[in-house]
This record gives structure tokens, C-alpha cells and sequence, in this order.
């Protein structure tokens, strides 16, 4: 393998683990906030793949200036999330937020086949031009995939880690009822957790729309990605579900250069369940005391 | 004669006289429920067979009065045969535009062939016509078809010989790895590479570099619509010069408007047919009906489920009257279809021609490069 060749595999690793780490990013909040599975979080990459697709189709400018619009609409998709699949719920068995965000899930798959059609479609390019077959199209496109995926989830450890709005986050996952004894607005709180999670999952659905393009039914395989990540690098844990993300997507470029697909695949779980019976707790550690 | 019998009489006259030709000789009625995938991985060719059985039945034909519904099967066997069954009850059925989803079919047949009722599909997995099961028609050509004839232009017009094979880890990309492993063995064409990708894979570059480390002369592809957008891009931003010639999801115009038409140059692939080519004048007036109706284009999988219920339709224009006289007639006639001549090789394959398709670089019709006739020799 020549070093070009190692040097875009490596690329392309990060650029598809940066889009899977926003992915991973949004389902761990979720899990931070509210202890719930949130089993839409793949379905949700989907519609903003489709939102993308068709703000495009209207204003036909490349993905970087989308980006902000696709967000902003995903964060109040988010909120409708949370009013419907998760708050009449919270005081409910955990099954329940399962089953209703399954339910979401469910229903924005068939409303984007409704909508969209069952083919796949493309977004458009990050940033357009300079694109020449020969590799620096795909080169270019990766960086910026990476960059803007680094800078959002850059934006979400500031806003956890250096704002009021972040610390009442964390106390809300951390023991929402001394957050609640606390002054703080748990429900609000919960729900602007879900408007982020949802916007990035958004934001993640664009950056993969013009590379891989999107369909209506790649949200359960992305959700399984995420899930993985998340366990990888801890539950909970919103580091973690990023480093977990890069691994996962690292594993499998990597290893299918070297062997297969087919042995990336399934090395890949064997890798998970041999952390699982080792190193339940992730390899960063949970952020939670309990397992959903 | 009292007054009210002579109103009765009268008004039966009048009637007898207004219904004319309809009370001298009844429109013969058909039922054709319509089951396919619109919802679910399938929904993408499951779409295009529903679209081209509503354009078949809307058309209906001369003395002949169409029913028809459509009914989602998603993607698991018992709703396929809940709806069968459920349709079943309810009228009396003259065949059922049946799912392209195999594993559906597998399942739907018994019951058809129990009820006695007609399955006319474009599904492509082999096992639906090996097992004697009298009651299911394919006008879509088998891998045993399609394969061959990819193989055959590969290796008799292009003149390569050692293609490098990247194919679906499923049992439809596994059946057409097999049919082409053969061909090609069987037409002295040294494999040089191959290499099994599951449906969701994203990064083309690993199978992509390895594929040329083989060295090989020609990328011969049998993957799914967005995995053989992925390869052709990713082969085309890599630089590679060799000839693409794919399966018959690149022929699929939803597979093109993924890529530019300057990524398509040097790109084919196999196909039954291929309506958005420059054609007949009927294939052309049959793409643009499409096109008015459903707003997308046509690809070979509508054009064979509108043959085949333009077959049904005929035969039951022409004096097949119940479902078996319809099964005896599709199982005995030859039909002139759109895309091909169809005809029965005993065991329901309708189907034995195929299309090679090309891009030339400059847009995403492509262009029909070589046609192949009775491939399997069934008809």
C-alpha cells in the first residue's frame, strides 16, 4: 500500500468517523440528560440528510452556507421529539421512550419515502469547486467534512463546558432532581438537550449526504454505529462517544484495506463484545451510575 | 297486461337499450391486486413495478373491465401474505402483480398456488421458478440471462479478460457473483479479483485499491443502486481509466442523477431493457407516459411489470376467463412486450433477452450497446 494510498484511507476514516462522532455525539447527550435511549437518533441523521436535500433543490448553494438552516430547523424537530416521544414518557418504565422513538424513527422513514421517493439522493458538496478526478476533489471534501464536524462539536463542549445553559445540562444528567431542588428547569433543559442532539444529527445527515448520499432507510445502520461508539467510549460519556466514533469508523476503513469488509464487519462486534466482558464501563468510563 | 307489468316491461326494454353492446356481450372483469415493496429497503424497484403495473392496468384493454389496488408488502414475508390473502377474500382475483422482493415470493406462492391464482413478477431470485410451482411468471431475465450477457460483452466487445468482481454480500448479489464467476470461467476469462461488500459500506477506497492491486483489466460490478454510485465515484475521483460495467442498478436512472455525467464516461452496465434509451416510437411513448403519470423515469423493472400485466390483459382480452385459463395462456402464448419478446420456458421465466447499456461522459442517458437475444435458449 503506498503512502497516498494510506493517506486517503486514513482521510477518509476520519472524515466518515467525524460525521459518525456527531452522530454518536447527539445520542450520548440524549443518554446524559435523560438516562433514554434515543432509538431515532439514525432516523433523525436521515431527515437532515433529506432537509438538505431539498433546501438545495430550492437554494442551490453549496452545503457549508445549508449548514446553519438544516440546524436551525433540525433544533426545533428536536423539541417536537421530545414533546412527543420522550416528556409524556419520562415518568413511564424506560421501554416506553424505546418504543416511542422507535415509533419516530418508523414514521420519519416513511414520510421521507413519501416525500423524497425510495432512491438514493445526493446532497450537495461542503464547498463546491476545485473538484478534478484524480483525488483532490475527495480530498478537499473530506477536509471540510472533518473541519466543520470538528467545529460543531467543538461549539457543543463550549456550550457544555463554559455556559450557564451547558452547566444546567449537566446537573439535569447528572441528578435532575437536586438540578430540579436547584432552581433549574429540568423539562427546558431536557428538551433544548434533545434541539441539540437532533441538530447535530442534522448537521451529521448533511455532511454525509453528499458523499454517500441518503436514503430513507440507512437511519437504523447509522443508529447502530452510534450505539456502538457510545459503548466504546463509555455511556454517557460525550468525549468518549467521540473517540469511540473515530475507532469505529478507523476500524472499519482500515482493516477492510488490510483484509475484508466481510472481516471488518465482523471483527468489528467481536471488538465489542470482548470490551463488553472486559471493560463494561467503555474504555473512557461511564458518565452514568446506571445502565439503561 | 296489468299497467304496472307494462312499466316493468317497457323499462326493462329501455334498459335492455341503453346497456346495448354491454347486455348483448358483458365486459369480461379482471381483479389484479397489486403487492409490492413501496415502503423499505426494496422500495426503490418496488416503486418502479407498482408504477408500471398501474401505467399497464390504467391502459386496460378492449372488452375488458380493470380492477385493480395497491398494497404495500414493506419488507417481511407474512405482510406479503396477508395481503394476498386479504385481497383473495375480497374479489375474485385474476392475477396478482406479486412482489420483487424474492423472499416475499417464497412465501406468497403456496397461497397462490393453493387459491389458484397468478403471480406475475420481476423478482430476480432463482429459486421462484425452481420450484415447480406452476402459478408464478417472471418477466424480469434471471442472473442465468443477464449475467451471461455482461460476461459476453466484457469479454467478446471489450475484449478484457481479467475482470476483477465486487458484488453484494446478500443472496441477490451472491446468485449474480455466481452466474458471472461462470461465465466468465466458461468464456476463458482468468477472475483476478473478487470481493463480497455488504449493502451498507460506505468507503469504496479499500475494495477499490485492492481491486487494482490485482491488476486487472475491468471492474465488473453487481451491487445495489447507491453502493455502485459510491464505486463508480470513488473509482472515478481515484483516476482510474479502466473500463465499469456494472449490474443492472447503474442502468437505473435514480443510480445516474447520483453522479455527474463526466463520472459516468466509460461506464455500462447489463440490463432487460432500458426505456429512457433512444428507442421505438412505442417504447418512447410508453417512457413519457410514465414520466406524465409518476414524475421520475422509467427503468427496466416498470417496463417488465407493465409487459406483464399487458400480457395478462391480452390473454384475458383474447377469452381467458378464469385464473387458470389465464395461467394456461401465459404458460403456452408468445408475447411481443415493449421491452422483449416473452415467452414461457416451462417453469415461468418469461424473460431471455438483454441490453448492455453505455454512458458516453456527456449525459446520464445512456445508450444501448449491445442487445442479446435468447440468451438461455428458452425461447
Amino acid at each position: 500500500m503506498d503512502g497516498a494510498l494510506t493517506l486517503q484511507l486514513l482521510l477518509n476514516a476520519l472524515a466518515l468517523g467525524a460525521a459518525y462522532g456527531l452522530v454518536a455525539l447527539g445520542f450520548a447527550l440524549v443518554i446524559g440528560a435523560t438516562g433514554a435511549v434515543n432509538f431515532a437518533q439514525g432516523d433523525l441523521v436521515m431527515a437532515g440528510g433529506f432537509l438538505t436535500v431539498a433546501l438545495a433543490s430550492l437554494l442551490p448553494v453549496d452545503g457549508l452556507l445549508l449548514l446553519p438552516l438544516v440546524v436551525l430547523a433540525m433544533a426545533g424537530l428536536g423539541l417536537a421529539v421530545c414533546a412527543v416521544a420522550y416528556l409524556p414518557f419520562r415518568n413511564a418504565p424506560p421501554v416506553s421512550v424505546f418504543v416511542s422513538t422507535i415509533a419516530i424513527g418508523i414514521m420519519l422513514q416513511n414520510g421521507a419515502n413519501g416525500l423524497f421517493g425510495a432512491a438514493p439522493r445526493a446532497g450537495p458538496p461542503l464547498l463546491s469547486g476545485g473538484g478534478e478526478p484524480g483525488g483532490l476533489d475527495l480530498d478537499r471534501q473530506s477536509l471540510a467534512v472533518i473541519a466543520a464536524a470538528v467545529l460543531l462539536a467543538g461549539g457543543t463542549w463550549l456550550m457544555l463546558y463554559r455556559t450557564q445553559l451547558g452547566r444546567r445540562m449537566r446537573a439535569t444528567a447528572q441528578d435532575p432532581e437536586m438540578a430540579r431542588a436547584m432552581g433549574v428547569n429540568t423539562t427546558r433543559t431536557i428538551a433544548l438537550t434533545f434541539a441539540l442532539a437532533t441538530a447535530l444529527a442534522g448537521a451529521a445527515g448533511l455532511l454525509l449526504s453528499n458523499r454517500y448520499f441518503v436514503t430513507p432507510v440507512e437511519g437504523s445502520n447509522l443508529m447502530l454505529k452510534a450505539y456502538i461508539a457510545v459503548v466504546v467510549g463509555g455511556w454517557g460519556r460525550i468525549g468518549g462517544a467521540l473517540a469511540g466514533a473515530l475507532l469505529v469508523a478507523g476500524f472499519e476503513v482500515i482493516v477492510s484495506a488490510v483484509l475484508s469488509y466481510p472481516v471488518a464487519e465482523a471483527g468489528l462486534y467481536i471488538c465489542v463484545l470482548l470490551l463488553l466482558l472486559l471493560r463494561p464501563q467503555g474504555l473512557f468510563g461511564e458518565a452514568l451510575g446506571r445502565r439503561v | 297486461m296489468n299497467r304496472i307489468a307494462a312499466i316493468a316491461t317497457a323499462a326493462a326494454i329501455v334498459s335492455g337499450l341503453a346497456a346495448g353492446p354491454a347486455a348483448a356481450e358483458e365486459a369480461k372483469k379482471a381483479t389484479f391486486p397489486v403487492l409490492v415493496p413501496i415502503t423499505g429497503f426494496l422500495a426503490l424497484e418496488g416503486t418502479a413495478q407498482r408504477n408500471g403495473a398501474v401505467l399497464a392496468l390504467d391502459e386496460g384493454a378492449e372488452g375488458v373491465s380493470v380492477a385493480y389496488e395497491v398494497q404495500d408488502t414493506g419488507t417481511s414475508p407474512e405482510v406479503a401474505v396477508n395481503a394476498l390473502l386479504r385481497a383473495l377474500s375480497r374479489d375474485e382475483v385474476s392475477a396478482v402483480a406479486a412482489s420483487i422482493f424474492g423472499t416475499q415470493m417464497l412465501a406468497m406462492m403456496p397461497v397462490a398456488a393453493e387459491a389458484g391464482v397468478p403471480l406475475l413478477t420481476v423478482s430476480g431470485t432463482a429459486k421462484l421458478t425452481e420450484l415447480d410451482n406452476p402459478w408464478v411468471f417472471r418477466f424480469f431475465p434471471t442472473d442465468a440471462v443477464v449475467k451471461v450477457a455482461q460476461a459476453r460483452y466484457i469479454v467478446e466487445e471489450l475484449s478484457r479478460k481479467r475482470p476483477a468482481i465486487l458484488y453484494q454480500t446478500t443472496a441477490y448479489g451472491q446468485s449474480g457473483r455466481g452466474h458471472l464467476v461462470a461465465a466468465f470461467e466458461k468464456l476463458g476469462a482468468e477472475v483476478v479479483y473478487e470481493e463480497g461488500l455488504a449493502p451498507d459500506v460506505r468507503d469504496m477506497l479499500p475494495a477499490l485499491s485492492k481491486a487494482l492491486a490485482a491488476n486487472p483489466d475491468v471492474l465488473v460490478l453487481h451491487l445495489h443502486s447507491g453502493p455502485t454510485a459510491l464505486f463508480v465515484r470513488q473509482a472515478k475521483a481515484n483516476g482510474t481509466d479502466l473500463p465499469i460495467v456494472a449490474g443492472s442498478a447503474m442502468h437505473q436512472p435514480t443510480t445516474a442523477a447520483l453522479l455527474e455525467p463526466a463520472e459516468l464516461a466509460g461506464v455500462c452496465a447489463e440490463s432487460g431493457s432500458s426505456p429512457v434509451s433512444v428507442g421505438s416510437p412505442e417504447m418512447d411513448a410508453f417512457a413519457q407516459a410514465y414520466r406524465a403519470r409518476f414524475d421520475a423515469e422509467p427503468d427496466a423493472f416498470a417496463l417488465g411489470q407493465y409487459d406483464a400485466m399487458r400480457m395478462a390483459l391480452s390473454a384475458i382480452a383474447d377469452g381467458a376467463a378464469t385464473p387458470k385459463a389465464l395461467r394456461d395462456k401465459l404458460a403456452s402464448m408468445v408475447y411481443e412486450g415493449l421491452a422483449m419478446t416473452y415467452k414461457s420456458d416451462g417453469t415461468g421465466n418469461m424473460a431471455h433477452d438483454a441490453v448492455i447499456v453505455c454512458y458516453d461522459g456527456e449525459s446520464r442517458i445512456p445508450r444501448i450497446a449491445a442487445r442479446y437475444e435468447n440468451v438461455d435458449g428458452a425461447r
